[in-house]
């Protein structure tokens, strides 16, 4: 469980003070997946990098199955999310001059897995983003629906709990953009991993359980799907 | 004891340190794979400065070897060199004022006056129980000599045989080292044979005529008028001339010329009976007559050289020990060592511009890498510690290039050195030391690592989210 308690983020300070998020709440259960919707600068960004602890708040909470993350070290917090979170961008960010495997395998190093066991968790995220025959190509010779299935490869490869999508397909064709829709929401189903898409797409974001609507910094809807599809 | 536990260093958790460097190390190396040229070309630069460094360093050691060599095989350990006055060490001589009061026992010359030593002083030495074989440095002027193979007359250099150089005959025999030739013989350097034209062999035991002059003497009035008296005008004419004397000595064995011999190898050799003979005849009536510039001597077995020494400066001698020439050598050594190390280090300084600039070039070229491994929870100084083991490896590159042509030069520039320098069989001037090259390899990474600490704290400090945003 998610909780966002009374999160404001304001940036600088006196009269020249912006205020990106102003008092925002709201709670993801474990296992749904959440589409943050809004149109850019909304601050849903912002939301998404506070709550992958990535950024600070000004004041408010987050707590991850009831821990204020905020009032970790950031040690800790570098640990937990290397360990718990992971995140697809918009632009992929594939390292274009290593091999699949080599983009892979570098959160694994970060997390600090034991390199016995490496090979397997690599080749098994691969493949089940079908790029398992390509572990020894550069990625940058890859397509860009590849480099997305890589870059979700590279997400899913340590097992995280918590999955946060910036625009996944904000960069792809619609066929393509659906498949990486499909595998996201895969993921989300199998292992029972929440999933936040941070999206300024309606369409992607009415299949998701759930979506928070932000507009100007605040909280405008949450709607929630859950009891609908039958979860929970 | 829980709050011990926090400290305590598990096997699992130097495992997982382990891990993480090794993973930092392959990481880092394969950052660099990625850009090849720069890699190459910064630790290029570097190369250059550890090639400069390691060539010095082979010089040096070389060097060293080779005086080292050469002075163990001229020098006794036990040898001492004996002086009246020390400014012969220090500037070959006092600088003259130019007008001081007579001293029988000091000589001008080009300048500078030097006492010399008399033969009281000598005779006092020679009664030492700390010293042996008290030579004085007889200065031999021969007007000329003569071979039983040829007619014509020669000049050549004398010296006072040194038993304690044995040289390589090329015939003949000399006798055991510390012995010396009697006082009829006379030792012959090889190229005296190839000038008359005959082989070694043939001049052994051959007669050797070495004819001497004593100055020609200024007489008063009165003297001349009783030469004249006693030896009649014949008598005046022959002092006026000088009187002559012919030595005959007989050759024992001809020399060859040699890399490793400081001595006697173009001058022909006679015992120092001869040589105090021949010196003696020819500076008799002088100012120089029984004046030397000081003796060669031996601490006495069981007597420490250096205590010798420091006694003898005591009693207003100076003294240098084999110890000594060999340190005076090895300082120009070093001196010349400094100057080519100084110019390594200097390229070496200039390259390390050459790392910081590349690195910096690197982080922000790699902005969103980073971004994304901070994102991914690698800590900054994580992120640090790769980019200083990419320095490292670039300064481990230049390291392994530098001292790769290094060991090449050596190997290389070595036969072609010793065949110019006609050094002889095993003698080399360049001398690679593997631990050299290891100590240097393993300071080259340090400074490397140095050189990378700001572009890796520019990079530890980079703002994940600000990093994300970029591309």
């Amino acid at each position: 469980m998610i909780e966002v308690r009374n999160v404001t983020k304001t940036y600088g300070r006196g009269e020249g003070a912006f205020v990106a998020l102003d008092d925002v709440s709201f709670e993801i259960p474990d296992g749904v997946s959440v589409a943050i919707l809004g149109k850019s600068g909304s601050g849903k960004s912002t939301l998404m990098h506070i709550m992958s602890g990535l950024d600070s708040v000004t004041s408010g909470e987050i707590r991850i199955n009831g821990e204020n993350i905020f009032a970790k070290k950031q040690k800790e917090i570098d640990a937990f999310r290397s360990r718990q979170m992971s995140f697809i961008f918009q632009s992929f960010f594939v390292q274009g001059k290593e091999s699949c495997y080599d983009n892979v395998g570098m959160p694994l190093e970060i997390a600090e897995v034991p390199a016995s066991k490496r090979k397997e968790l690599i080749m098994h995220a691969l493949n089940s983003v079908e790029l398992g025959e390509k572990a020894k190509s550069k990625a940058k010779d890859l397509s860009g629906g590849q480099k997305q299935r890589l870059a979700i490869a590279r997400a899913i490869v340590n097992n995280p709990k918590i999955l946060f999508a910036d625009e996944p397909t904000g960069n792809l064709d619609t066929t393509t953009g659906g498949i990486i829709e499909d595998l996201l929401f895969s993921y989300n189903r199998d292992k029972n991993a929440t999933l936040i898409v941070v999206t300024h797409d309606p369409e992607l974001a009415e299949k998701c359980d759930m979506q928070i609507i932000i507009r100007d910094g605040r909280v405008q809807e949450i709607r929630d799907n859950t009891t609908a599809k039958g979860k929970i | 004891m829980v709050a011990c536990k926090k400290f305590v260093i598990t096997p699992q958790r130097k495992e997982r340190f382990n891990m993480k460097i090794a993973d930092t190390l392959r990481r880092a190396g394969r950052s660099l794979k990625q850009a090849k040229a720069r890699t190459l070309l910064t630790s290029l630069a570097i190369a250059v400065g550890a090639f400069t460094i390691m060539m010095s360093l082979a010089a040096g050691e070389g060097t060293r070897n080779y005086s080292n060599n050469l002075i163990q095989s001229n020098v006794d350990p036990q040898a001492l060199f004996i002086v009246q006055d020390d400014s012969l060490f220090e500037s070959g001589g006092t600088a003259s004022t130019g007008l001081r009061e007579y001293d029988a026992d000091v000589s001008e010359q080009g300048g500078r006056s030097l006492k010399l030593m008399n033969q009281e002083a000598i005779d006092g030495l020679a009664a030492r129980d700390d010293l042996t074989d008290v030579t004085p440095t007889y200065q031999l002027s021969v007007r000329s000599i003569e071979f039983s193979q040829s007619d014509t007359r020669y000049s050549a250099e004398v010296a006072a045989y040194n038993p304690d150089v044995i040289s390589e005959v090329a015939a003949g025999k000399l006798p055991e080292k510390g012995t010396s030739i009697a006082a009829d013989e006379i030792v012959l350097p090889e190229g005296f044979a190839t000038t008359l034209g005959v082989s070694p062999e043939e001049l052994i035991g051959n007669e050797v005529r070495l004819t001497i002059v004593q100055p020609s003497s200024t007489l008063g009035e009165a003297e001349a008028r009783e030469v004249i008296a006693t030896e009649g005008v014949e008598g005046l004419a022959r002092r006026a001339q000088g009187e002559t004397r012919t030595i005959t000595t007989s050759v024992v064995a001809v020399t060859k010329q040699s890399s490793t011999s400081f001595t006697a190898t173009t001058a022909a050799s006679v015992s120092a009976e001869t040589a105090k003979e021949i010196a003696e005849f020819t500076t008799e009536g002088t100012d120089s007559y029984q004046k030397y510039l000081g003796v060669t001597a031996k601490a006495a077995e069981g007597y420490d050289p250096a205590k010798v020494k420091a006694e003898l400066e005591s009693e207003g001698f100076s003294a240098q020990t084999a110890e000594d020439l060999q340190s005076l050598i090895f300082t120009i050594v070093n001196v010349l060592q400094y100057i080519v190390a100084g110019f390594g280090i200097l390229a070496l300084l200039a390259s390390l511009f050459g790392i910081i600039n590349t690195q910096y070039i690197s982080v922000l070229e790699r902005t969103s890498q980073i971004g994304l491994m901070k994102a991914l929870g690698m800590r900054g100084r994580d992120v640090s510690r790769l980019f200083r083991y990419e320095a490292a490896w670039i300064g481990f590159l230049g390291g392994v290039i530098g001292i790769g042509l290094a060991a090449l030069a050596t190997a290389l520039l070595n036969p072609f050195i010793n065949k110019t320098l006609e050094l002889g069989e095993g003698n080399y001037l360049l001398a690679f030391v593997p631990w050299h090259a290891l100590v240097l390899l393993a300071c080259l990474i340090l400074i490397a690592i140095a050189a990378g600490y700001f572009p890796s704290r520019k990079a530890a400090k980079l703002d994940p989210i600000e990093a994300l945003r970029t591309e």
